[in-house]
C-alpha cells in the first residue's frame, strides 16, 4: 500500500498537567503520569531541538497543520520557540489548552511567535459543575484566559466535552461561546477510550438527552451561521454507521508523543494492547510514516475482515475505529462494533439498553488523581 | 449581512483563516483551526480577489478576465462565498 501524504501533526509536547484530569475530559494523554512539578516527568521528553527537527521533517512530508497539545502544552517553557519553528515552515499552528498557566506575557509571546489559533477546553458553562468535573478551580480562570486571548487578537475556538452530567446545559454552553466571542465551538460528546471507557456508565447520555442535544446544536448552528461555526459530535454508540476514524489509519494524521513515539492514533497505545510504535530518535519520520509496520497495519483496505471487506462503504468509513474494535471486541482488526452490520453490534446495544433502562442511575465517576505514583 | 442583499460588501478571509499554496500539490488551500480545505479553481480565483474589492467588483474582474456573462458569474460567486461564509471561512465587511 502506497502511503499518501499526511496533512496534520498532533504534537503532544509534554505529559505534565496542572489539573486533576478526571476522565480524560481534557485533551491529555498522560499514560504514566507525572505531576505538574514532578521534574522526573521531564526525563525522556523530546528537547527543543528534537521537536524542531520533528516539525521540519513533518512539513517536508506534506504536513500543513500542527496542533500543540499534551498534557498541558503551556507547561513547556519553549512553546513559543516551537510555534515559531512551525511558522517558519508555513504550518498552521493551533494550541490546544486547558488555559491554565496562560498569562498576558505568554499570550503575547505566542502571538508574536505567529500562533494562528487557540482551542480552549471547557467542562461546562457553569463554574460549580465545571469545577467538580475538572477537579480544580479552573472555570473562572478559563473565562479570564478566553477574554485575554480575544484581547490579544488570537482567534478562539472552544471545546466543550459533553457527557451525561452536562449535556442538558448545551444552550448555556452556546450562550457562553457567544459572549466570549469564539469563532468556533466544538460540542463533542466524550469518546469512550481510556478513563472515559472505564467511566462509561456515568458518562454516556441517554437517548432522550442525545436527541434533544442534537436539535439544540442544529438550531444554534443555523442561527449562528457566519458568526460561530458550531461542530456537534454525537456519542458514536448512538450511530448506525461507524465514524470514519482519522479518515483512515495512516492516511492524513499522525501524533508524536512527548517522548518521541510516532503514533497513527493518539489513543491507540492504550487501547490496542499489542501495539508498538517507532521513535523519532531511532528512525526518520518519513520512514515511519511510509514504511513502518505500525502505520501500515491498518492502512488502506487490505487488512479488513468481513463485513467491511465486501462493503461499499469501506472507503467512506474505513471500518470505523481500531481502538473501539479493540476495546469492545478484543481485536483491533474487527469491524467497529458501532456498525449495524458488525457481528458484535449487540455489545453496543447492551450498553445502550442499560443506560436507557428506567431504573438506571448514573454512578459517580472515578477521578484520575494527578498521577505521581498511580498508573492511569 | 447576507450577500444577497448587499452587493457592496467586501468579502475577506475570516480571522484565523490562511490562504496558502500547498507545496505538495501546487494547489491553493485554506487553513483554519483543525481544518484544511483544498480549493477548486473557481474558489481560488474568487478568494484571490477578496482583497478589499466589493462583491460587485470581484464579479466584474472575473467577468473581464474570463469574458463571461456577469449574471451567471454573479450567481456562482454568490454561491461560493455563501458556502465559505457559512463555514466561517470568510467574513463580510
Amino acid at each position: 500500500m502506497t502511503a499518501p501524504r499526511p496533512y496534520a501533526l498532533l504534537a503532544e509536547v509534554t505529559y505534565r498537567c496542572p489539573l486533576h484530569l478526571s476522565v480524560l475530559l481534557e485533551p491529555c494523554s498522560c499514560p504514566q503520569g507525572g505531576g505538574y512539578s514532578d521534574m522526573h516527568a521531564l526525563n525522556g521528553e523530546l528537547t527543543t531541538d528534537e521537536w524542531k527537527r520533528v516539525i521540519r521533517d513533518a512539513a517536508t512530508l506534506g504536513v500543513l497543520q500542527i496542533g500543540f497539545s499534551g498534557g498541558e502544552p503551556l507547561a513547556r517553557r519553549d512553546l513559543a520557540e516551537l510555534v515559531h519553528a512551525a511558522r517558519e515552515v508555513s504550518l498552521y499552528t493551533n494550541l490546544i489548552t486547558s488555559g491554565i498557566g496562560f498569562d498576558d506575557d505568554r499570550i503575547s509571546a505566542l502571538r508574536d511567535a505567529g500562533l494562528d489559533s487557540v482551542q480552549l477546553s471547557f467542562q461546562s458553562d457553569d463554574a460549580d459543575l465545571a469545577d467538580e468535573i475538572a477537579g480544580a478551580r479552573a472555570h473562572r480562570r478559563k473565562l479570564d484566559v478566553a477574554a485575554k486571548i480575544r484581547a490579544a487578537g488570537i482567534p478562539l475556538s472552544l471545546n466543550f466535552v459533553i457527557h451525561r452530567r452536562n449535556i442538558d446545559r448545551l444552550p448555556e454552553m452556546i450562550e457562553l461561546s457567544e459572549s466570549l466571542g469564539a469563532e468556533r465551538v466544538e460540542l463533542a460528546n466524550v469518546q469512550f477510550y481510556g478513563w472515559a471507557f472505564l467511566n462509561r456508565a456515568a458518562l454516556l447520555p441517554t437517548q432522550e438527552q442525545v436527541t434533544r442535544a442534537r436539535e439544540i446544536a442544529m438550531e444554534a448552528k443555523a442561527r449562528l451561521a457566519g458568526k460561530i461555526d458550531i461542530f456537534y459530535v454525537l456519542p458514536d454508540y448512538y450511530e448506525t454507521w461507524p465514524k470514519p476514524c482519522l479518515s483512515g489509519w495512516g492516511q492524513r494524521y499522525f501524533t508524536v508523543n512527548p517522548t518521541g513515539d510516532v503514533l497513527p492514533c493518539p489513543t491507540a497505545s492504550s487501547a490496542i494492547p499489542d501495539s508498538r510504535f517507532e521513535n523519532v530518535r531511532a528512525h526518520a519520520i518519513d520512514w515511519i510514516w511510509r514504511e513502518s509496520e505500525s502505520f501500515n497495519r491498518f492502512r488502506g483496505t487490505e487488512w479488513m475482515p468481513e463485513p467491511c471487506r465486501s462493503c461499499p462503504q469501506k472507503e467512506i468509513d474505513f471500518g470505523g475505529c481500531r481502538c473501539q474494535a479493540a476495546l469492545l471486541t478484543g481485536n483491533a482488526a474487527n469491524t467497529d462494533p458501532v456498525c449495524t452490520l458488525s457481528p458484535n453490534r449487540a455489545r453496543v446495544d447492551a450498553v445502550l439498553r442499560d443506560i436507557n433502562s428506567s431504573n438506571n442511575h448514573a454512578p459517580d465517576w472515578t477521578y484520575r488523581v494527578n498521577p505521581k505514583t498511580l498508573d492511569c | 449581512m447576507p450577500i444577497e442583499s448587499a452587493d457592496a460588501v467586501q468579502p475577506r478571509l475570516a480571522k484565523g483563516v490562511r490562504l496558502q499554496t500547498d507545496s505538495a500539490t501546487g494547489k491553493s488551500v485554506l487553513l483554519f483551526p483543525e481544518g484544511i480545505v483544498e480549493l477548486n479553481e473557481t474558489a481560488q480565483e474568487i478568494l484571490s480577489r477578496c482583497n478589499g474589492r466589493t462583491f460587485n467588483e470581484i464579479v466584474r474582474a472575473l467577468a473581464e478576465e474570463y469574458d463571461s456573462d456577469v449574471a451567471a458569474l454573479a450567481a456562482d460567486v454568490r454561491e461560493t462565498l455563501s458556502d465559505l461564509r457559512r463555514r466561517k471561512l470568510i467574513e463580510l465587511i
